[in-house]
């Protein structure tokens, strides 16, 4: 589950020519440019089964979370999550990001990658929406309505995507009609019902803000620390050293694609809202995780593996012949069910 | 009127028990971290307690923060709930009403001498909190760090401090008028007080509860942590002025109701 | 009500000849009341009470009031306590701090409910000189008390008060006029009614009641018929007796919805 949020969340290009899209989309995806200082509250309705190392990642999608941002452009912007008692705040500039944590009174330098779990502001809708919008085919487009979102006028952009194995139902993005911005996103499995991801803009405005209120400046007092990837994800991205997995072309009828920069040992399928990817766990990883996952409520246990489902977002580690395989991803069981079963060559 | 109310308030030796006994706790917090140099674990105690143990031009933030959920909020409904009621009880209400001290005038009266005694108290604890961290703590002379890491001067701190003050203040006015408008419904001082209390733990628990989450952002306890909004950089604002806000809508609304309540009321007692 | 603590539900209450509640500012200051015993806040000393009480409200000269404070504290006899806390106070000396407070700012009406509660013999005796004193000086006293003695020694008019209702006022000497009958004392109350017949209007052991308002006429006649006599005196209504005659019940018996007598 955890893997599968990477690639949701923070592998997409930014943005895709060569497809058409409707207007409002294009002019979603092209307000990268747009500057502005806001204030936005997230609501996840995703619980995950994960162990503690990513707690963080858990409560960014079960929690709610509130952030100020402020952004100049790419790679000039700084988004703070506010809680009662402390501040993380995420400075990027050209070339990675400073995260500063109040509480532990220590800043961390981390480098631009092409995989990274999900983080608040990849929560912030304008990020979330042109992120969810920008592979979106004209097919699975339609407009819906109106509404004022932080005091401004927004205007409703459905996708529903056209893949059988989506597991998300639909996504909703309110686009501010002035400048394109995402104002509002909401994401919904395909049961609909409460949304899974609610982030929504509280207030807005569209003023540059100034250069000293993103920069960031290491305090004096505090510890500095280098980036670092969770254990999980370290292990999953390595894979094992000798293993025979080989990754198709496709799977379950969703296409491999190609990550710049993301290790070859991972596979990703899919496009737009529907991804799947695929990546061999060693022993010590995967033995944790599949207590966890079969311990969880609705869990799937037979033959293949054990799989289960939270909200849209479907994880399922399978038992391959070299060891297991971990398949996250926006799809639905039987799909991760499917892929299992081409990937290992067993009967369901 | 206002100044025979703010005599009595404070030539009673109990306002002064209740501002030593509020200030207690702070200072033994204080003196436990100094002695244990052992800091609350990330993320977990009040606000701003981590942060003392290298700076201690916080602490007087951190004794607020202390006393914020519980004895301040206790100290102010005993006091508030005893403004009516407590005359009522003694039976000098019935003295001060035929002196004539007006109804309105008394009850405008109380309702400042209240006000004092909130910020007084609240500046006593900041102020035995800046004695206490100066003496027990490091002190940084170049200033803090804000929460959103930036650093600030010692003078930024100290009238961002006095801004807290301020904040915190108002957001015990709620709690007051509360007690207040119970105090003209009720002989008793207690049941007032308790009352005011009953309402609080009510808004306290309505809070974490995510099926209230409808009515949350009226609940008086709401934006009462807001004040540590005043240490990010920059200051955000919008919870505060919406604490603020909130806390006159209830003060308007309950002393208005105390107000119509007490000046119809019959003085038997 | 007549001090604007109860609320009126129908008719109008005048105070000094200005209507209450809507005049009270203008006209309590010149009124001075002791309602249902004294309070006041015990950790404050006796002058703190006072100066307190009298800065609470209008007509309270600031300039004066220490000096007014030394007065009353003199008049009731609290001069050597007044810096001591009202906790320490006994049940009398709580009474003579309510009256002080009362005469504070030398009232026209004196409003009192039983201003001689928990006062010792000495006590009662001091304030009543000191009321009829304030009442020579040309203070009002209206005076409230189960105490008939006490209403006798001191009032002038009385009202009394039967469930909530002013059953009677007049003047005490009117209620208690001679009747124009002479009670007789004598061991033989049987002979006056022989001696004087038709004049007797009733006997009882050791004394007989006769018409006629001349005691002289009624011993010279009494003696010509050789009855003893010890004693002789105009009859005249005891107060209690007013009152039992005006006053259907006592207030503390409930048979139905009570209300209270007073006087």
């Amino acid at each position: 589950m955890l893997l599968a949020l990477p690639p949701l969340i923070g592998a997409l290009p930014a943005s895709d020519a060569g497809t058409s899209a409707a207007d409002l989309r294009r002019a979603a995806l092209d307000s990268t440019g747009v500057a502005f200082a806001g204030y936005a509250q997230a609501a996840g309705g995703l619980a995950l089964p994960v162990g503690e190392q990513l707690t963080g990642v858990a409560d960014l999608l079960s929690d709610r979370t509130t952030m100020r941002t402020w952004y100049r452009g790419v790679g000039d912007w700084r988004v703070d999550v506010v809680s009662p008692t402390g501040e993380t705040g995420v400075h990027a500039d050209a070339s990675g990001t400073w995260t500063w944590d109040y509480v532990a009174n220590a800043a961390t330098r981390t480098a631009d990658t092409a995989l990274a779990l999900p983080s608040a502001p990849d929560l912030l809708p304008s990020a979330l929406g042109r992120r969810l919008l920008s592979e979106a085919g004209d097919a699975e487009l339609s407009r819906f309505g109106a509404d004022r979102v932080a005091g401004r006028d927004a205007l409703g952009l459905r996708v529903v995507p056209a893949e059988e194995s989506a597991s998300v139902g639909r996504v909703d993005v309110w686009v501010d009609a002035a400048s394109g911005l995402p104002l509002r996103v909401q994401v919904f499995g395909a049961a609909g019902g409460e949304p899974a991801v609610d982030t929504s803009f509280l207030e807005l405005d569209l003023t540059t803000p100034p250069a000293e209120v993103v920069d960031f400046a290491v305090p004096a007092a505090a510890g500095i620390r280098e980036g670092q990837a969770p254990q999980l994800l370290l292990a999953a991205t390595r894979g094992t050293r000798d293993s025979t997995l080989v990754l198709p072309a496709a799977l379950a009828g969703l296409d491999r694609r190609t990550i710049e920069g993301a290790p070859a040992r991972v596979g990703v399928y899919g496009r737009g809202v529907t991804l799947l990817t695929v990546g061999a766990l060693p022993g010590r990883a995967s033995d944790g995780l599949r207590t966890a996952l079969a311990g969880a409520p609705g869990a799937v246990v037979d033959d293949l593996g054990v799989r289960i489902a939270a909200g849209p977002l479907g994880l399922m580690l399978a038992d391959g012949p070299d060891g297991a395989v971990l398949l996250t991803g926006t799809v639905t069981l039987d799909a991760l069910a499917a892929a299992a079963t081409e990937l290992t060559g067993e009967a369901p | 009127m206002i100044a025979v109310e703010l005599r009595k308030l404070f030539r009673r030796p109990r306002t002064w028990v209740t501002i030593g006994m509020l200030n207690a706790l702070p200072v033994l917090v204080a003196v436990l971290l100094a002695v244990t140099d052992l800091a609350p674990r990330p993320g977990e105690g009040p606000v701003f307690l981590s942060a003392v143990l290298t700076n201690g031009t916080l602490y007087p933030l951190a004794a607020l923060a202390i006393v914020l959920p519980l004895f301040l909020p206790i100290a102010v409904s005993v006091v508030a709930g005893e403004a009516i009621a407590g005359e009522a009880q003694a039976g000098t209400l019935r003295y001060l009403l035929a002196r004539p001290a007006g109804r309105t005038r008394l009850l405008v009266a109380k309702l400042v001498s209240v006000i004092a005694f909130v910020l007084v108290t609240v500046v006593v604890v900041a102020a035995v909190g800046y004695v206490v961290g100066q003496l027990l703590f490091d002190v940084q002379p170049i200033g803090g760090t804000t929460l959103s890491g930036t650093t600030i001067t010692p003078e930024q701190i100290a009238w961002r401090t006095v801004l807290a003050i301020g904040y915190i203040t108002v957001s015990m006015l709620g709690v007051a008028a509360f007690a207040l408008f119970f105090s003209t419904l009720t002989d008793s001082p207690l049941a007032a007080a308790l009352g005011a209390l009953a309402v609080l733990i009510a808004s306290s628990l309505l809070f974490t509860l995510d099926a209230a989450s409808s009515f949350a952002p009226y609940l008086p306890t709401r934006y009462w942590l807001a004040f540590v909004d005043l240490f990010r950089e920059p200051v955000l604002w919008r919870d505060i002025v919406r604490g603020i806000g909130l806390q006159a809508v209830y003060v308007v609304v309950l002393v208005s109701a105390a107000w119509a309540n007490f000046t119809t009321k019959d003085i038997t007692s | 009500m007549l001090l604007g603590l109860v609320l009126p539900t129908e008719g109008e209450v005048q105070l000094l000849g200005e209507p209450m509640p809507t005049r009270a500012r203008r006209v309590l200051p010149r009124v001075g009341a002791l309602i249902e015993g004294p309070a006041h806040y015990g950790h404050l000393s006796a002058r703190a009470n006072l100066s307190l009480l009298d800065a609470a409200g209008p007509g309270g000269s600031r300039r004066t009031r220490t000096a007014r404070i030394d007065t009353v504290l003199e008049q009731v006899g609290l001069a050597g306590v007044g810096r001591r806390p009202v906790k320490d106070f006994s049940l009398g000396m709580r009474q003579r701090l309510g009256l002080g407070a009362a005469l504070l700012r030398r009232p026209e009406l004196l409003v009192l409910d039983e201003p001689t509660n928990g006062l010792d013999p000495q006590g009662i005796h001091e304030i009543r000189d000191l009321l009829l004193e304030l009442n020579r000086a040309g203070t009002t006293v209206f005076l409230s008390s189960h105490l008939l003695a006490e209403v006798e020694q001191l009032c002038t008019r009385v009202g009394v008060l039967d469930r909530g209702r002013l059953v009677l006022q007049d003047q005490l000497a009117t209620l208690t006029a001679p009747t124009g009958a002479t009670v007789v004392e004598t061991p033989d109350a049987d002979r006056v009614r022989a001696a004087l017949d038709g004049r007797v209007l009733r006997t009882s052991v050791g004394r007989a009641v006769v018409r006629g308002a001349d005691p002289a006429e009624v011993n010279a006649a009494l003696v010509a018929a050789g009855v003893p006599v010890t004693g002789l005196a105009l009859e005249r209504p005891t107060l209690e007796e007013v009152v039992l005659a005006a006053a259907s019940t006592s207030a503390d018996r409930v048979d139905a919805p009570g209300e209270r007598s007073r006087r």
